[in-house]
């Protein structure tokens, strides 16, 4: 069988297989507009918080409307006494209770250091982190007013006493994800895993469908090809298939998103040859073990959790155990997911990332051998006639 | 095959279970495995010692007084090894590092002479946990290391009043008290949202399988005979107990085992998880009746199924998210659940509370109805006189 007559059996393969067109072109269309749904809004905003004053002083009024007007909290209660704000902050779903105390107003002007507490549903983590932030906040400024205004008292200058407002300043400035949006956070690394998985799905599907063919004793054009032309040809093909997805993510969907893009386009192919390569070897290698097209499905569905909690971006990785990051390493999603996010969202260079690409090609070579000779033991089992594929 | 009892027909789905090992293992030690996977990776809860670049261009003792600050967090782990900006921004972007500190050069003298310097800290958000951890391990560190400049300064022009110089020097305290999880611990945290999400997932790919084991065994028609209503919730039964089973393994492990605060009521906890096992096996029994295929059903249930832990509104709050969101996620079982998991194990919410979502998860009782009409239809060849359910 010629190089074309391959090429047209494994189109004709995949673009009459409604269940590889589901998984690889309506999956991946479908989860662009489904994982980033939740985030479309980026940042958690106007968090509802109830408020005990027992001060009620003017200052502290003023202090309920300082952390009112920022972006994270909005007060949206008000209760007498600690025990009310609980049964409120239970009832209503609220994220948090701020609590200004008594003689609030009189200790600060007294020099004696009044505490404000906060508490938060620390159950929802960023949610909780989101809502101090904006306390700490509307807090801080209120300090440094108070401070100022001692220091005026004392007799220094304004200018001079807004300058010397605190010891040393520490001026955090939020890099890569300047708005730290969620959407910037979460999708770029998913979209990755997502062309990984509907990738060895899709190759899952069309490899074990022909297994049950085969073992029902179907005879099919993939038994007439070499196995190194075959393997060329549906993987030339479904890595041509997938730089078209990859596109349409990274240009279409990034864009839409707006999410930033760093890095340049000859840096960005120069990445995918070798994560495509890697993912589609695995993809055929696994399509040849299993004995149905329903099954990797099933294995790949089940891997997609831990691989992305896995893949450090979510949690360091020198906080995971180290033999589950060690076999991670075998799958190409996890240096992929790495490498694509330092080159695209961080600006790497490309030599940083060196590593990451060798390790790539490792995979690649590694499956692809592997899947060379898998593909050659099933047409073995199909003329020495045992079948014994499943 | 004719009409059976019921006893009957649950011990042949045992044998038939049995009989097929992948089915066996979906419901059986995966979800052990994946279970213990996922609380595995983030088992340490605490991330500790975070790589940070510190750019010193002062070298002066405070200038090290503050990188020693900085380090004493246990977060934190100092690199002084940068001597200037420009590799420093470069670990950064490399990822090596996951903020750069510059710390300016006059630090010292600034300070003292009452100016007080600013130190720039990058810190890289695009790991947006591991970015909020080491943001408020700077900050603190920073409160303490200037609390401590200005309180000796204030000693030092000051009356010599420890209380009075730490209230010049932050007039307001804050005290942050984080409810129901006082440890701020990660794995408390995101555990408690993993596993449950992983067992919607394997609910529904167990419950897909196993309905087309039957059509691959014996074809539809053969399976569902005569009484296909029988047939088809004496598949469903031996899937729904080990599934609650495997619910109540993952609570036990996270409340007892671990020893996670638990305040709410044991009993209600597992009714909701009886209920969404249910809700969860009606949801997916749908997505092979539609398509009658293991391979499509089972790519439709990926594509309901996996991205349910983003919807659940642990990591970004549920009144955030836009109307089609919400929709979306109401469609899931597994966050209705969630609802009354959190409401019990944080508050001891009352029944009356865990109501609306208990009454949700009821209603999937609905998507049950269309199966057992499509598997009413499928039983009998389509003639006319055809006792139906």
């Amino acid at each position: 069988m010629t190089w074309w007559d391959t090429l047209r059996h494994e189109w004709q393969a995949v673009f009459t297989n409604s269940a590889i067109l589901l998984t690889v072109i309506g999956g991946v269309l479908l989860y662009s507009f489904l994982y980033p749904l939740p985030y479309i809004q980026q940042v958690p905003r106007n968090q509802e918080v109830v408020v005990v004053n027992l001060d009620n002083s003017q200052l502290s009024r003023r202090l309920e409307l300082m952390v009112d007007a920022t972006p994270q909290v909005r007060l949206s209660a008000r209760a007498h006494s600690l025990d009310e704000a609980e049964e409120i902050f239970l009832s209503r779903k609220l994220s948090g209770i701020l609590v200004i105390p008594e003689n609030f107003y009189r200790d600060l002007l007294q020099g004696r250091r009044p505490t404000l507490a906060f508490a938060g549903d620390a159950s929802y983590f960023l949610i909780y982190g989101t809502v101090l932030e904006g306390m700490a906040g509307a807090g801080g400024t209120l300090a440094a007013e108070v401070k100022v205004h001692r220091m005026i008292m004392s007799g220094q200058p304004p200018s001079l006493a807004t300058e010397r407002l605190s010891g040393a300043k520490l001026n955090l400035v939020p890099v890569f994800n300047p708005t730290m949006g969620y959407v910037n956070y979460v999708i770029p690394a998913v979209f990755i895993l997502i062309l990984h998985q509907t990738l060895i799905m899709g190759l899952g599907i069309l490899g074990g469908g022909q297994n049950e063919q085969q073992g029902a004793g179907q005879e099919g054009y993939w038994q007439r090809v070499a196995p190194l032309r075959l393997l060329a040809v549906r993987t030339g093909f479904f890595v041509a298939i997938y730089w078209l997805l990859f596109m349409y993510y990274f240009a279409v969907c990034f864009t839409y998103y707006q999410i930033p893009r760093l890095a340049g386009l000859a840096e960005l192919h120069l990445l995918l040859l070798p994560f495509l390569l890697s993912a589609t070897f695995l993809g055929v290698c696994m399509g040849s073990l299993m004995p149905r097209r329903e099954l990797t499905t099933l294995l790949v569905l089940i891997s997609s959790l831990p691989l992305i909690f896995a893949s450090g971006f979510i949690w360091p990785l020198s906080a995971i155990p180290a033999p589950i990051v060690a076999a991670s390493q075998l799958v190409p999603v996890i240096p992929a997911i790495k490498a694509f996010l330092a080159l695209n969202q961080m600006g790497a260079e490309f030599s940083d990332i060196l590593p990451l690409w060798y390790q790539l090609w490792l995979c690649a070579v590694l499956y692809g051998a592997l899947a060379w000779w898998l593909l050659r033991r099933r047409r073995n089992n199909k003329i020495e006639g045992d079948g014994g594929t499943s | 095959m004719t009409d059976q009892p019921f006893a009957r027909l649950i011990s042949r789905e045992w044998q038939a279970l049995l009989s097929d090992p992948w089915l066996l293992s979906l419901v059986t030690w995966i979800p052990l495995l994946l279970f213990f996977l996922l609380w595995a990776i983030m088992s340490a809860g605490i991330a500790r010692d975070l790589p940070i670049a510190i750019v010193d261009l002062d070298h002066s003792a405070m200038s090290r007084a503050l990188v020693r600050h900085y380090d004493g967090s246990p977060s934190l782990a100092v690199d002084t090894g940068f001597s200037d900006p420009q590799q420093g921004a470069a670990a950064l972007r490399a990822g090596k590092m996951y903020a750069m500190i510059i710390i300016p050069a006059d630090f010292e003298k600034m300070t003292i002479l009452g100016h007080p310097p600013q130190v720039s800290a990058f810190v890289n958000s695009q790991f947006l946990l591991i970015g909020r951890i080491v943001n408020a391990a700077l900050l603190q560190a920073q409160a303490t290391f200037v609390t401590k400049v200005e309180m000796r300064t204030n000693l030092a022009v000051g009356p010599p009043i420890f209380d009075l110089a730490l209230a010049t020097a932050l007039p307001v305290g804050t005290q942050a008290t984080p409810l129901f999880n006082i440890n701020t611990d990660y794995a408390q945290f995101l555990v408690a949202a993993m596993l449950p999400a992983a067992w919607q997932i394997l609910m529904v790919a167990a419950t897909v399988l196993s309905l087309a084991g039957e059509q691959r065994r014996q074809g539809m028609r053969q399976w569902l005979g005569t009484s296909p209503v029988a047939a088809f919730f004496s598949k469903l039964l031996p899937l729904a107990l080990l599934f609650w089973l495997h619910g109540l393994l993952f609570l036990w492990f996270m409340y007892i085992q671990q020893g996670w605060p638990m305040h709410g009521s044991w009993p209600l906890l597992a009714f909701a998880q009886l209920l969404t096992v249910c809700a969860s096996l009606s949801a997916a029994s749908v997505f092979f009746f539609i398509t009658l295929d293991a391979t499509r059903g089972l790519s439709l249930a990926a594509a309901y199924a996996a991205p349910g832990l983003a919807f659940m509104g642990i990591t970004f709050p549920v009144t955030d998210m836009s109307l089609w969101a919400k929709i979306w996620r109401s469609l899931l079982p597994i966050n209705h659940y969630i609802e009354v998991q959190f409401g019990q194990v944080n508050y001891g919410a009352s029944l009356t509370s865990a109501l609306p979502q208990l009454t949700v998860l009821a209603l999937f009782i609905l998507p049950l109805l269309f199966s057992i009409y499509r598997a009413g239809r499928l039983a009998v060849p389509p003639t006319k006189d055809t006792p139906c359910t």
